[in-house]
């Protein structure tokens, strides 16, 4: 054991970190393709106030928001392959259960928990956007579908976009729950790199620098975005 | 060529509409009086099924509707008949002044966008706004807002459009502008449904004057006929109170 950092072992488990980030990406990116239209829908019902699942909206957001993910992990975790036994049982499936890839249980628990928060964000960002945005529109002969399409959401995506942009970083972070279920992302691969030497301090570098970096660029992506879709409130007479 | 059949409409406990008939004639401009409140607003957003009336008839040429139960297709057909022109302009913020012209064209009727942004220039120079295609609402001022508005209203080549308090956002100095172009196209001979509280815009341009308190109308006629002989107390009551003292009536 060596005094002061592992240079090479810092440089070789920076690698072993990055190795992870196509997993976080990739889980990330399901989550949000799921949430982005599972939450608009859920935001619009909550908005048009639609009986049942305005109240079903309002019980899963608040569920989500009043738990910690590690423990929405833990429950799914715990009880899917439960459920999926039973399944499997009853109609005599040969499917090893514990063989399933941990990344689908990821897919499920961040999915679930963006999709609620995504559901707040388009809330309020659809409220900003007047009535008579969409009175105009319909009154114009567009149906309402053409009315959100063309005009209500283009403006409400704009109010919208920097705290999308804030929920895919938490999402990204959050990601890193995943060593709880043995999911392939950053955290995990520089951890199990780090217990061999018990080099943690420089693993745990590595791990922030991955994050850091990442995160940065998706917030540089998400500004660039931002402003080309500004481009009708920057202009200046 | 539109009639309006004992309109109904209340909000909650609240009977804004009690029976309201109107019968305009093509090329007709009509202008809607009556004090804040009387459901002025209501009326004209029953027409167009921004709010659905308790119970009611319309006739649009051919077209019968039922105002309460209209499917979604009549719905559809009526807006395709009416243009509406909104107090606070309600420009679509995400489009410039020739896109705001042009979306209920190449969007709703699905005209070619080559063909609609000629349409939508013409509308937008017969404004006064022909150099202002490229640009975006939050850079124009309101008077050039509303005149878009109407530029969007006269595009579709509507049956009959309807106006609610086109100028009563806009400063003093901005209310002429708009008065104007809404005279031009008057002279066009548009069919125009106007709430307003103008009177000289009552008394220069329209056919036809309805005056609304309570939800009824209690009172229509001439420029002439309301203005200088109303028989009703309460149109005298108003008229008092909204016409200048020194107010003398030349027509
Ligand atoms: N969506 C609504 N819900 C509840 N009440 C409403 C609604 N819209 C209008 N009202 C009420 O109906 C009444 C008539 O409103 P309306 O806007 O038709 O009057 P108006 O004649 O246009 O008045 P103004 O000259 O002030 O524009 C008002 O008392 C208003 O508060
Ligand atoms: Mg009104």
């Amino acid at each position: 054991m060596s005094d002061g950092l592992n240079y090479k072992f810092l440089v070789d488990t920076f690698f072993v970190a990055l190795s992870g980030v196509p997993i976080t990406l990739f889980v990330t990116a399901v989550a949000l393709l799921v949430a982005l239209p599972l939450g608009f829908l859920l935001a619009l019902t909550r908005i048009n106030q639609i009986p049942i699942l305005n109240t079903f909206s309002q019980v899963y957001v608040s569920f989500v928001r009043g738990t910690p993910i590690i423990i929405q992990i833990f429950i799914v975790y715990a009880s899917v392959p439960l459920i999926l036994t039973a399944i499997t049982e009853k109609y005599n499936w040969n499917i090893k259960i514990y063989d399933i890839n941990p990344i689908w249980y990821a897919f499920i628990v961040f999915s679930f928990s963006t999709t609620a928060i995504l559901i707040e964000v388009f809330r309020s960002a659809l409220s900003t956007v007047s009535k008579g945005q969409l009175e105009a529109a319909q009154a114009v002969g567009l149906t309402n579908f053409q009315a959100y399409r063309r005009i209500v959401i283009p403006q409400a995506l704009v109010v919208a976009l920097p705290n999308i942009c804030t929920a895919t970083v938490n999402l990204i972070k959050a990601t890193s729950l995943g060593y709880a279920m043995s999911l392939q992302e950053i955290t995990l691969k520089a951890k199990v790199a780090a217990n061999v030497g018990y080099n943690y301090v420089e693993a745990y570098l590595d791990i922030f620098l991955v994050y850091i970096i990442l995160c940065s660029l998706v917030e540089y992506g998400f500004k660039l975005y931002e402003k080309r879709l500004r481009k009708y409130q920057y202009v200046s007479s | 060529m539109l009639e309006i059949k004992d309109i109904h409409k209340s909000f909650g406990k609240n009977e804004i509409l009690k029976g309201v008939d109107l019968t305009i004639d093509k090329g007709d401009v009509v202008v809607i009086l009556g004090p804040s409140g009387s459901g002025k607003t209501t009326l004209l957003r029953c027409i167009n099924f921004l709010e659905k009336a308790d119970s009611g008839k319309a006739a649009f040429g051919e077209l019968q509707v039922d105002l309460h139960s209209a499917s979604k297709k009549d719905i559809h057909a009526i807006r395709q008949k009416t243009a509406f022109v909104f107090q606070s302009y309600n420009l679509f913020n995400n489009k410039t002044a020739l896109e705001n012209v042009t979306e209920g064209l190449i969007t709703g009727r699905k005209v070619p966008k080559t063909e609609a942004n000629e349409i939508g220039k013409k509308a937008l120079d017969k404004v006064g706004l022909s150099d202002k295609y490229d640009s975006y609402p939050s850079q124009l001022s309101g008077g050039q807002q509303q005149r878009v508005g109407i530029a969007r209203a006269v595009a579709l080549n509507p049956d009959i459009i309807l106006f609610d308090e086109p100028t009563s956002a806009l400063d003093p100095e901005l209310v002429g502008e708009v008065l104007t172009v809404m005279k031009n196209i008057a002279n066009e001979g548009t069919t125009m449904l106007v709430v307003t509280h103008e009177m000289s815009f009552a008394k220069d341009v329209a056919k036809r004057v309805i005056f609304m308190d309570g939800g009824v109308v209690v009172e229509e006629g001439t420029p002439h006929e309301i203005f200088v002989s109303p028989k009703e107390e309460r149109t005298k009551k108003f008229l008092k109170r909204v016409l200048p003292e020194d107010y003398t009536f030349y027509i």
